[in-house]
């Protein structure tokens, strides 16, 4: 027993050894394939160029690959073998002294009935395990508009009613939302960091069982060394055809990547950003953020501030898990294709100023890799881009000298005597490497017939994929066109915003389609007939990319339809366990989301938030009092007087989203404001009294 | 804003009794969105408000009535919460207590308004009030964050290559550094 453990012990000393060298020699061997097939008397520089990229490429491909098929092989032997809980579970009743845990979530102009409702769906799930009492929650309100924000309050104080003494639900709102999400987490540090040992950190549509929750903190317990723990989420909730075939997808496919990540990963893994607990000591101690020298896009604040927080964790000696073992994670995400691109255009700015840290002195190295990874991520597309450029090139100066790949009834293209076979094998191994992995996944779910009645039993499981697989297929190229642009935009030196991120269900119009997609139709025909009139060997390798853009707008569109996503769960495709047996604490959510709103503060609408809080005397009461104690000084005093004759003289909607905030981020503004407009004459008696 | 009244009245009571029906319509306007419904509690807070304003007004000529009504309303009801929470009443425990009372969950607070209003000894609602005051924030315990260093690699490598290609065509004299001036 004991050897099997010391084996066990030094079997993972080669975990990365084994993964990296896969991944070499896989690459090299493809390598060696594409040269044998393009290597006929020398090779020119459009064929150097083609084999660097390919190179590039495949290295990415073959991590993938390689991360999917150890995930694979991991779960398969966890099927076949007990997790030894005992000795851990005893462990847990002696934990020292008490301590909290805080479940964060730093929200930023979210919606906050599901930002509540999500908190309480959480907070009701602790309470059936009885664990609430070990965690309180804290909303660190980023938010920046004042509809929203007076919302927050409304929907904090009507919770925190509920609950009672003594207070376990904290709201506040930052005055200024310096460095963003991770100056959020930062100011959360500062201030109360010191009252837990532990936080767990959510994002707006964050959801996770108790169980989960109180497992995550049970582990830490366990290795005090370890500083951060992440818990892979599964993406739910969402109902349109796209979103439920990446559900679908994260669910099957994400659980054997999990797998494999925490493989090779180890005790360097990532930190995703939420669904993670901390430990806030070395949190606080290592984590501060400074400012990259420059400007944007590659300087100034961290953007994507989680792969560098796990990296400066890592570098002071800290432990970082992949809890990929553990379920009850669960996130929301965007219902569109052209949702998911506008959430990739804000990812891509940060992942690719992460390209400056790669070679930052102090890291390591598989910190330096999670960069590389980052930025690879959207960098991948362009350069698959420039690839099939290169290729449809050097397919016209072969087509110039070499006879055609496609002639007669052949479905499959027939090459030149020379290197048939090498470049038959080049496509069918890079396709097998793209597609194993899907494959796996089916083969697992045969091994685990209660797994695959979650998925809707094998066969819909295998027919789900096949679909997934086809749509994967034409919104690739509709992705890598719109990722290159956000690349090109970013090394163009734009900056883009850091908008809210779409969470609720909504469909894709044909303009919005239009709009998003027509240049993706335009290149598609534009392509389309220069390689049918110069390269028309080369046109039918082209079809499936020409194929995805040419019918962006109508995939799009349809892919955005929650009727047909609907439909599909009727007939069994794409589900997933979560959708099948669905879990407690999305229940819960369900039905906090549902449940009608109770009296007292509730308000009348969306837009009547902010007038509320300067007219109704119970909302400004509770505004006033979630302010901060500050007096006034001159200039703010003279500022917030010519925001009110700017309301008084022009109203409400001259003022702007900024301009409206301002008036009520002070007690005094915000008193003068209220006392004004109920003695002035030019707001109605019914918009009085009707509060 | 509301009726302006200014130099041209000279004398404040006059000015009252002439303008006092719409100020008096908008406070119970405003006491009725403050959650006070009981008719007679409405008619004892306005005339008191009344009261305080003609004195306000007495003392110095008033710019709007109306507003002032507001205002005076306002301190009326401050000045009853200071009175409920005694030595508690700093700035903050004042906006606390009023967020709880107006949030409509204290029974029977308009009542003892008035009470106090009277002068009434009463059973104190601080209780009641303390209850409702639910902090939003727990007692800081803060932790020092400081920003990390994080030294890139080629910070500046642009620059510096720049610099060195400069030095080596255009200042020739300067690309060995100088040994003192021994010659």
């Amino acid at each position: 027993m004991l050897n099997t453990t010391r084996l066990a012990g030094l079997g993972r000393y080669l975990h990365r050894p084994v993964f990296f060298l896969l991944v070499i020699f896989t690459t090299l061997g493809a390598m060696s394939l594409l040269t044998a097939a393009i290597q006929d008397g020398g090779i020119n520089p459009v064929e150097l160029a083609l084999l660097i990229l390919y190179a590039i490429l495949m290295l990415w491909i073959t991590a993938s690959f390689w991360t999917a098929a150890l995930g694979f092989a991991r779960i398969m032997r966890r099927l076949y073998r007990r997790a030894p809980v005992s000795a851990i579970q005893a462990r847990q009743e002696n934990a020292g002294e008490p301590f909290k845990t805080a479940l964060v979530m730093p929200v930023y102009n979210e919606d906050p009935e599901r930002v509540f409702a999500g908190l309480r769906a959480m907070h009701q799930s602790l309470i059936e395990t009885g664990a609430h009492n070990g965690f309180e929650i804290f909303v660190l309100s980023d938010t920046r508009d004042p509809e929203t924000w007076i919302q927050e309050e409304i929907q904090w104080r009507r919770w925190a009613l509920e609950l009672g003494q003594p207070t376990r639900l904290f709201y506040r709102n930052r005055v200024e939302n310096t460095a963003r999400k991770s100056g959020n987490l930062a100011d959360f540090c500062r201030n109360w960091g010191g009252r837990y040992r532990y936080m767990i950190v959510l994002d707006a549509d964050s959801i996770m069982t108790a169980e989960t929750l109180v497992e995550m903190v049970r582990r830490m317990e366990l290795d005090r060394r370890v500083a951060l723990i992440q818990v892979p989420p599964v993406p739910v909730n969402r109902s349109s055809l796209f979103a439920r075939m990446l559900q679908f997808a994260g669910s099957l496919y994400g659980s054997m990547f999990a797998a494999g990540l925490s493989y090779w990963q180890q005790d360097t893994a990532n930190f995703w950003g939420h669904n993670a607990i901390i430990r806030v000591r070395p949190f606080a101690e290592h984590c501060g953020l400074p400012q990259l020298p420059g400007h944007e896009p590659f300087g100034g604040e961290i953007l994507s501030h989680d792969f560098v927080e796990a990296a400066l964790l890592a570098r002071a000696g800290w432990k970082v898990h992949l809890a990929d073992d553990l379920g009850g994670s669960y996130e929301e995400i965007p219902p569109t294709l052209i949702d998911y691109a506008k959430r990739d255009r804000r990812w891509c700015q940060g992942n690719l100023q992460h390209s400056r840290l790669i070679l930052a002195r102090g890291f390591k190295s598989l910190s330096r890799i999670h960069f590389t990874m980052g930025v690879m991520s959207y960098l991948a597309s362009p350069l698959w881009l420039l690839f099939l450029i290169a290729t449809g090139i050097e397919a016209y100066f072969r087509s110039l000298k070499a006879p055609v790949y496609f002639f007669g009834d052949n479905v499959f293209p027939v090459w030149p005597q020379s290197y048939a076979v090498e470049m038959a094998t080049v496509l069918w191994v890079t396709l097998a490497l793209l597609f194993l992995p899907k494959l796996l996944s089916l083969v697992l779910l045969a091994f685990d017939p209660v797994l695959a009645r979650r998925f809707g039993g094998l066969p819909r499981a295998a027919l789900s994929v096949l679909i997934e697989s086809f749509f994967s297929v034409l919104l690739a190229p509709v992705l890598m066109l719109f990722q290159s642009k956000f690349v090109a935009a970013i090394l163009l030196r734009t900056t883009v915003g850091w908008p809210t991120q779409e969470r609720g269900d909504r469909q894709t119009g044909f303009g919005e389609a239009l709009g998003a997609h027509g240049v993706h139709t335009l290149i598609a025909a534009v392509a389309g007939v220069m390689t049918y009139v110069y390269v028309p060997n080369f046109f039918w390798w082209f079809t499936p990319v020409l194929a995805g853009l040419a019918l962006s707008i109508p995939v799009s569109m349809i892919t955005s339809r929650t009727g047909l996503g609907q439909l599909t769960r009727r007939a069994g495709l794409f589900l997933t366990p979560e959708e099948s047996n669905e879990p407690r604490v999305l229940k819960l959510l369900e039905e906090q989301l549902a449940a009608p709103k109770t009296a007292g503060l509730d308000i009348a609408g969306k837009r009547d938030a902010w007038s509320q809080a300067v007219l109704n005397p119970a909302t400004y009461a509770l505004h006033a009092f979630l302010l901060p104690d500050e007096t006034p000084n001159r200039r703010r005093h003279h500022a917030l007087e010519g925001l009110i004759f700017k309301l008084q003289d022009e109203g409400a909607d001259s003022l702007t989203t900024q301009e409206k905030r301002t008036l009520i981020s002070h007690r005094d503004g915000l008193y003068e404001l209220h006392t004004l407009l109920w003695a002035g004459s030019s707001v109605s008696r019914s918009s009085r009294t009707d509060q | 804003m509301g009726t302006r009244i200014g130099a041209s009245f000279p004398d404040g009571t006059e000015m009252l009794a002439a303008d006092w029906q719409p100020a008096s319509q908008r406070v119970s306007d405003y006491l009725t969105a403050m959650g006070v419904s009981e008719p007679l509690d409405m008619e004892r807070l306005v005339a008191q408000v009344r009261l305080r304003v003609d004195s306000r007004a007495i003392a110095a000529p008033l710019e709007d009535i109306v507003e002032s009504a507001i205002e005076e309303t306002h301190a009326l009801l401050d000045e009853w919460l200071v009175a409920e929470l005694g030595h508690e009443a700093d700035a903050n425990n004042l906006e606390a207590a009023r967020a709880a009372v107006l949030s409509g969950h204290v029974s029977g607070w308009s009542a003892r308004w008035v009470s106090f209003i009277i002068g009434l000894t009463d059973h104190s609602l601080a209780p009641a009030i303390h209850a409702l005051t639910i902090l939003p924030l727990p007692e800081p315990a803060p932790l020092v964050m400081d920003a990390n260093v994080i030294d890139l690699c080629c910070h500046r490598l642009r620059r510096r290559i720049a610099a060195a290609i400069c030095r080596f065509f255009c200042h020739p004299e300067l690309r060995t550094p100088a040994h003192g001036g021994s010659s």
